[in-house]
């Protein structure tokens, strides 16, 4: 089996050593449109939903029996629809990055539409104030990264498997961007 | 044990492929019907249009995807809406002239070279079509006469691509080179009378 596998990385070694100049840049070309795609559908989804981050895995378990470490969310930011008490938001504290998956337990609206909230996860014993930044006691429409619309379980584990050995990433990574590169079409 | 071999003079290779991947076979007789095509005959000049329309088409798209992530990446998100939006369409039209293009305009075309004679010029076209897990290599040669804008004339043969590589997955030239000269010499022929 591992000399089968030898004799094909052979033949397509065989194969890009052929190459011409042309197709070189082909094979570099399809590669940087695979990961173009990726990235435009990426764009296009966060028109779509008004979010900055359109997909987030949820990280933690305070949000549980609703929802588990490992699940995907997916958001969005509508101007027209105000979030409410009671609905789940995922919202980032400036100066961090990660996102962060809670439900609305408190809010006060001003009549000109400016909105503070108060969250809280539910299997947490306390709300959030401990998380927000240095003196920040609310927060405002301008953290909120989306509205939690749709859920899919457990797909988000490989994510927070990745992140957490990111040579693992790198390694797969690497073995796909060269299989694109050397194999032609 | 099954490294690329090379003869004793060091001017040629052998092409070895594996002869399970039909792709791999497609390309490497593809190759090998360009090279027998263009090799022994000078007066044929190799064209690239075709070829250059599809990697400027793709050098477009990724440019559009790499402007779309740079303006994103310095007016965050929501600014960076319109542009954003006008970039994700652009991309996918792109992708989708790109798409027509390969499939009506190039279909299957790997060889395109020019005659150019005292009297006339001649467009040749090699094109070749070979279905996913079947064994017949299609391969279509033909010829237009770019100044008179006459028809299109074409030749083609459909055998098994066993007739060209053998059993150890090596590509046969002397098979090939028969089979595209005998097309050659059927269109150049027929073009005489006329």
């Amino acid at each position: 089996m591992g000399v089968a596998s030898m004799l094909q990385i052979d033949e397509m070694l065989g194969d890009f050593n052929r190459m011409n100049k042309r197709q070189s840049l082909y094979q570099v070309l399809s590669f940087a449109m695979i990961v173009s795609s990726a990235l435009m559908i990426w764009k296009g989804l966060m028109v779509v939903t008004g979010s900055e981050s359109p997909i987030v895995v949820v990280l933690s378990g305070s949000m549980e029996p609703a929802f588990h470490r490992g699940d995907l969310l997916f958001l969005t930011n509508y101007k027209e629809e105000p979030v409410r008490v009671g609905e789940i938001v995922v919202f980032k504290v400036e100066g961090r990055d990660i996102p962060i998956v809670h439900r609305v337990i408190k809010l006060h609206e001003k009549e000109d539409g400016t909105v503070k909230f108060l969250t809280k996860g539910d299997n947490n014993n306390v709300d959030d104030r401990g998380l927000y930044a240095p003196n920040q006691l609310w927060l405002t429409k301008k953290d909120i990264v989306g509205r939690a619309r749709g859920f899919l379980p457990y797909v988000g584990i490989i994510t927070i498997f990745m992140n957490e050995y990111p040579k693992v990433k790198w390694a797969i990574l690497s073995i796909l961007a060269i299989f694109v590169l050397l194999h032609r079409e | 044990m099954s490294k690329k071999e090379e003869k004793s003079q060091p001017a040629e290779e052998l092409v070895k492929v594996n002869k399970w991947d039909g792709s791999a076979v497609k390309h490497a007789l593809d190759d090998a019907v360009k090279t027998c095509l263009l090799g022994d005959r000078p007066q044929l000049k190799e064209q690239f249009g075709l070829v250059n329309t599809r990697l400027a088409l793709c050098a477009l798209a990724v440019g559009v995807a790499i402007m779309a992530h740079a303006w994103d990446f310095t007016h965050p998100f929501p600014e960076s809406r319109p542009v954003l939006l006008f970039s994700v369409l652009a991309y996918f039209a792109l992708m989708g002239v790109l798409t027509l293009h390969s499939s009506f305009r190039e279909k299957g075309t790997f060889a395109v070279a020019v005659q150019k004679d005292k009297e006339r010029e001649r467009l040749w076209e090699a094109s070749s079509d070979m279905r996913k897990y079947d064994d017949k290599y299609l391969l279509t040669l033909s010829v237009r006469d770019s100044r008179n804008g006459s028809k299109r004339r074409e030749q083609t043969s459909s055998k098994s691509c066993a007739a060209f590589i053998d059993q150890n997955g090596i590509v046969l030239d002397s098979q090939v080179a028969n089979e595209v000269n005998r097309l050659y010499n059927s269109l150049a022929a027929e073009k005489k009378d006329k």
